[in-house]
C-alpha cells in the first residue's frame, strides 16, 4: 500500500561480536514513558523481587519505579523468534555518495534476549493485556503467509461444496 | 513485632489500650504505629511512670523508658511499621489511598492483632488522624464492644496512649537508624536527618539521593510534597495509567499529596499516543492488541 524509503533494513553483526551480549532477564517493558535516552544505573535502582504467586500461570514479580508499586512477569520470546537490541551503525566514515536509499538504513546487532519482562501498574499480569496478545499476531501471521498448496486448495474447495 | 507470649493472667481481665503514630509528617522513612495495653485495674500505676508525650522527651529519655515498659509485666505493646515503599505505592495507586486511611487502617490492624492474642479490650483510646467522630464512628463499627476515646492530642491527656506515643516513636528511631537500603548506587550514605522535610540534614540528603530517572531511593515518600521541588529538573515519566485521569478533575487527595500535574508528570496536552503504541486506524485485530505498523524508526 505505501511505498516509503527507508523501509529497507540493513541488519549486520556487530563488528568482532561474534559473541553477543545476553541480556536474559534485564529487558524490561515499563507501563509509563521515560523521556530520557541514554545509560542509566538501573541494576542498581530497579529491583525486581518473586513473589512466589502464580497468577493465570505467570510468576509474578514486583518492583518500585517513582514511588509506584508495579506488578510484572518474565515472558519468553515465542519458539522461532528472538530479541535483539539494534544500534544504528555508525555511518560517519562513509562517503556521501554510499548514503543511498538502502544504505542509510543499516543498522547493527548490539545484544540479544530471550525474555522479557513487563510491567503492569496497579494491575496484575493477565493474558488478556496488549502485551501478551499482541503474541497472537505471530500465528495469525505464520498462518496468512504459509505458501498455499494444491491439497490445502482441494480441501478448501470440498469444504465449500459441502456448505454450498 | 511486640510483647511475647505466653499471655499474662491479666489480659483477661477488662482492659484499656492506647494507639499513637510515629513518623506521619517526614518525606522519608516507615510510618510506625504503635499501641500500649494493660489492665484497667493497673490505669493508676500508669499515670505514675511519667510517660509524657514522646515529643516532648529526650531521645534518651525515650529510650529509657521503652525499655522499662517492655520489661514491666503488667504492660503489653505492639507496633505496625509501615514500610515507606507501601506509603509511595498507596498514595500513588490508580486509586489513590490516602495518609489518613492508611493510618486507619493500621490502628485497625493493631486492635485487631491484640484482640485475636486473647486480651480483653475494651476501652481504645486513639490519638485522632482526620475527623474525630467520624474516625470514631469507623472504629466502633468495627469493634461494637470497644469503647473508643478518639481525640486530638490524646498522646497528652492519656498515659496509655503517651505510652504508646514513646513505642511508636522509639521504633520509628531506631527502624530509622538501621535502615538498609535497597538501592545499591555508591556514594549513598545514611545521614538522613530526622526525616521532617525542614531539618537541614534530611533536605541535604535528598538533594545528594535525587537520581535524573529513578527520582530517590524507595526510602523517600514520593507522593509527598516536599519532593516537588526535587522533581523539577529530573527526567519527565508519563504513566499509562495517569491517561484516563488528564481530562477529568484532580480527586480530593489529601493536601499532602503530590499533584502529579502540577511537577510535571502529566499535562492536558499529552496525548496517549506518545505514551504506548495505539494500533490506530488499523483493524480491530491490532488495535485490541495495541500493534501499530512502524516504517521509520
Amino acid at each position: 500500500m505505501m511505498h516509503e524509503e527507508g523501509t529497507i533494513i540493513d541488519l549486520r553483526q556487530s563488528e568482532g561480536g561474534a559473541d553477543l551480549v545476553d541480556l536474559g532477564g534485564k529487558v524490561h517493558q515499563l507501563p509509563c514513558s521515560i523521556k530520557y535516552d541514554g545509560p542509566s544505573s538501573v541494576s542498581h535502582y530497579f529491583k525486581p523481587k518473586p513473589t512466589g504467586i502464580e497468577v493465570e500461570g505467570l510468576e509474578l514479580q514486583e518492583a518500585y519505579f517513582r514511588g509506584r508499586k508495579l506488578q510484572g512477569t518474565a515472558i519468553p520470546i515465542p519458539q522461532g523468534y528472538s530479541g535483539f537490541v539494534l544500534g544504528k551503525k555508525n555511518l560517519v566514515k562513509r562517503k556521501a555518495s554510499d548514503m543511498s536509499e538502502g544504505n542509510s538504513n543499516c543498522w547493527e546487532v548490539n545484544a540479544k534476549f530471550r525474555d522479557v519482562t513487563y510491567w503492569n501498574h496497579d494491575i496484575l499480569p493477565s493474558h488478556d493485556d496488549a502485551f501478551l496478545r499482541s503474541f497472537h499476531w505471530l500465528s495469525v501471521a505464520k498462518v496468512l503467509h504459509k505458501p498455499v498448496t494444491a491439497e490445502d486448495l482441494s480441501s478448501a474447495s470440498i469444504t465449500l461444496q459441502k456448505m454450498g | 513485632m511486640g510483647s511475647e507470649d505466653p499471655l499474662p493472667k491479666w489480659a483477661s481481665k477488662p482492659c484499656i489500650m492506647g494507639i499513637d503514630e510515629a513518623g506521619r509528617g517526614p518525606v522519608l522513612g516507615p510510618m510506625v504505629y504503635g499501641c500500649l495495653y494493660c489492665a484497667r485495674s493497673y490505669q493508676k500505676t500508669l499515670s505514675s511512670l511519667n510517660f509524657a508525650d514522646s515529643k516532648t522527651l529526650k531521645e534518651e529519655k525515650r529510650e529509657e523508658l521503652f525499655e522499662n515498659l517492655k520489661s514491666d509485666e503488667s504492660i503489653g505493646w505492639a507496633v505496625d511499621v509501615i514500610d515507606p515503599k507501601e506509603l509511595s505505592a498507596k498514595m500513588l495507586k490508580k486509586n489513590k489511598i490516602n495518609l489518613n486511611e492508611i493510618s486507619h487502617d493500621s490502628a485497625i490492624g493493631l486492635v485487631r492483632r491484640v484482640l485475636n492474642m486473647g486480651v480483653l479490650l475494651t476501652e481504645v483510646y486513639v490519638d485522632t488522624v482526620g475527623d474525630a467522630e467520624k474516625y470514631r464512628i469507623k472504629l466502633s463499627e468495627r469493634f461494637p464492644a470497644i469503647k473508643f476515646v478518639v481525640a486530638k492530642k490524646a498522646d497528652s491527656l492519656f498515659p496509655v496512649v503517651s505510652g504508646a506515643s514513646i513505642v511508636a516513636k522509639v521504633t520509628r528511631d531506631r527502624a530509622l537508624r538501621e535502615w538498609v537500603l535497597d538501592e545499591t548506587a555508591d556514594n549513598m550514605h545514611r545521614n538522613f536527618g530526622s526525616g521532617y522535610p525542614g531539618d537541614p540534614g534530611t533536605k541535604a540528603w535528598l538533594e545528594h539521593h535525587k537520581h535524573l530517572v529513578f527520582g530517590f531511593p524507595s526510602l523517600v515518600r514520593f507522593s509527598w510534597g516536599t519532593c516537588a521541588p526535587y522533581f523539577k529538573d529530573i527526567v519527565e515519566v508519563l504513566w499509562e495509567s495517569d491517561k484516563t485521569d488528564e481530562d477529568g478533575s484532580s480527586s480530593g487527595n489529601g493536601k499532602r499529596q503530590l499533584k502529579l500535574s502540577n511537577v510535571g508528570f502529566t499535562t492536558s496536552k499529552r496525548k496517549s499516543e506518545e505514551i504506548e503504541s495505539s494500533g490506530k486506524g488499523r483493524c480491530k485485530f491490532f488495535q485490541a492488541r495495541k500493534l501499530e505498523q512502524l516504517t521509520y524508526f
